[in-house]
């Protein structure tokens, strides 16, 4: 008996230590962990959106990213690409519509923390960005007018305008569209992740509560300590979403059929060209405050090839990876940054990435720290249709 | 008596000297005083900054606003340029500041974004002149 209990305290003695040394993480590494949190993030409605966060818009939101008619075909949804059983992506390497695109489908998880959106920032706004699939004919196919007749025309979505906005559609075909993309994001800026095991382990540290903390799998510290530290990878995934919401060069080909996606350069370009943009008629913020992001934005030779900065909560469900989906697991992920070729990125950009030459063990544990970035339950309500409008 | 009076004239012309040097010295530190907020210098010129909001954090736009001035009192050499560079990872801000003249020589620039943890060197470019200063964000 006396043996077994010595054992017992042997063996609680040297979980003990194993864990307190691997959190014996250095000031700067302690500073750099809690920049990842708290979680949930705060977050206030979009300005330049006058429906952001009003349940009617929400509920219209939802009613549209399931309607099949905003494609003419009648065939593809929002939730075609972006669908809630898979971490409200699709999966694919590319995304498929009407037809197959270039570039990888992005998660809708936690999608209003971001500045721009998409991969190449051509959308300053969420609503702006949720107007783009319905006219892009490879994805919904559609048009201004026929998303506008159809709301007009169909009594229920007549009716949700009209209790979304506290107006009936109006005669512009344009001001139609801005409502659908208004209402559409503020339905999506309700899908947020729930905490995960690294949130709990972050709080804990910021509380020094050691017994909570020792819950945090080895590996997954193991893993932390390179994110923050040698990886460097925190330095574009940074805050509580894990993105600084920027473009970098990280060494992706850029190659596509029959030529190059320029990345942030062509979205630079075609977010100065968009009529929904924030310096256009359709912004709601009249103090205009939204709208200096897209007033100061660069165009720099730079952005040519540079691509957004994904945030990593529930990154592992989000595979395959990268603005083309060229890699299928985060293994690969880990596997490209470690053998980056630094000759690929360009000579007059950032000397931030060089290759890692992680060990096979280090690059485990570097997945098991982003595998810990997986909420722990959903927190999104289950979906329900609503009450017809009347 | 004679001898009293050439040491009063002396010593009034002393302190004539003195008050106009200080007067001049005035005159210099009228010219370029600045308000409160982080002070950078050249030879030529000073300038102070503070930012809106005060702590910079990565990723949150803030505003900057500046006084500038000639030490020599002169006027403030035209054309005004903002901007900043991280040194150990090469490259910029992915916006361009602006500039927006208050009138004496005070300065509102907008546009401004620091995307990513580090040093970053903020660069004031007054009339070709640089002048730079470093700041540290986490």
């Amino acid at each position: 008996m006396t043996r077994l209990a010595l054992a017992a305290l042997l063996a609680l003695a040297a979980a003990a230590n194993a864990v307190a040394q691997l959190l014996d993480f250095s000031d700067a590494e302690l500073r750099a962990i809690l920049h990842h949190g708290p979680w949930p993030a705060p977050w206030s409605p979009d300005p330049s959106n006058r429906v952001s966060g009003s349940p009617e818009a929400i509920a219209f939101g939802e009613h549209l990213f399931f309607e099949p008619r905003l494609s003419p075909s009648g065939k593809v949804l929002c939730a075609t690409c972006h669908a809630p059983f898979r971490a409200w992506q699709d999966a694919r390497a590319r995304a498929f519509g009407l037809a197959e695109a270039e570039r990888n489908t992005q998660s809708l998880f936690n999608v209003r923390h971001n500045r721009w959106f998409g991969w190449d920032g051509a959308g300053d706004t969420l609503w702006a960005q949720s107007i783009r699939p319905i006219l892009e004919a490879r994805e919904m196919g559609g048009s201004q007018a026929e998303a506008a007749v159809l709301v007009r025309g169909d009594p229920e979505l007549a009716c949700r305008f009209r209790r979304t906005f506290g107006e009936p559609p109006p005669a512009a075909d344009e001001d139609v569209l801005a409502g659908i993309g208004k209402a559409l994001a503020a339905f999506q800026e309700t899908i947020v992740s729930g905490r995960s095991p690294f949130d709990d382990f972050r709080d804990a540290l910021s509380r020094n509560d050691f017994s909570s903390m020792k819950k945090y799998p080895e590996a997954a510290q193991r893993g932390l300590r390179i994110f923050v530290g040698r990886g460097n990878c925190s330095a574009c995934h940074f805050g509580p979403a894990f993105s600084n919401g920027e473009f970098h060069d990280t060494g992706v080909p850029f190659f596509v059929r029959g030529g190059v996606d320029p990345g942030r350069h062509g979205g630079v370009k075609k977010l100065r060209a968009n009529v929904f943009n924030l310096l256009g008629a359709h912004n709601d913020d009249r103090s205009g405050s939204s709208a200096v992001k897209t007033r100061q934005v660069a165009l720099e030779h730079r952005n040519f090839g540079e691509f957004k900065v994904p945030s990593l909560r529930n990154v592992a469900q989000t595979a395959p990876y990268m603005h083309n989906g060229s890699l299928a697991t985060l293994a690969d992920v880990v596997r490209h940054y470690s053998g980056i070729n630094a000759d690929r990125l360009h000579s007059d950009g950032e000397s931030l990435l060089k290759p890692l030459r992680l060990s096979a063990g280090e690059a485990a544990d570097l997945v098991a720290f982003l595998e810990s970035l997986t909420e722990i339950a959903s927190v999104l309500p289950p979906r329900r249709p609503g009450p017809a409008c009347r | 008596m004679e001898e009293r009076r050439d040491t009063f004239r002396r010593h009034a012309r002393r302190a004539l000297s003195a008050a106009f040097a200080g007067a001049a010295i005035a005159g210099v530190a009228q010219a370029c005083e600045l308000p409160p907020g982080t002070r950078v210098e050249s030879q030529r010129l000073a300038l102070s900054y503070r930012t809106i909001p005060r702590q910079i954090a990565v990723g949150e736009q803030f505003v900057l606003e500046f006084s500038a001035c000639a030490k020599a009192g002169t006027a403030l050499p035209g054309g005004v340029k903002l901007d900043a560079y991280m040194p150990e990872h090469r490259h910029g801000m992915n916006y361009r500041a602006s500039v927006n003249p208050m009138g004496g020589g005070r300065f509102r620039s907008e546009g401004w974004l620091f995307h990513m943890p580090g040093r970053w060197e903020l660069i004031f470019d007054l009339g070709g002149e640089r002048l730079t200063h470093s700041v540290r964000i986490e």
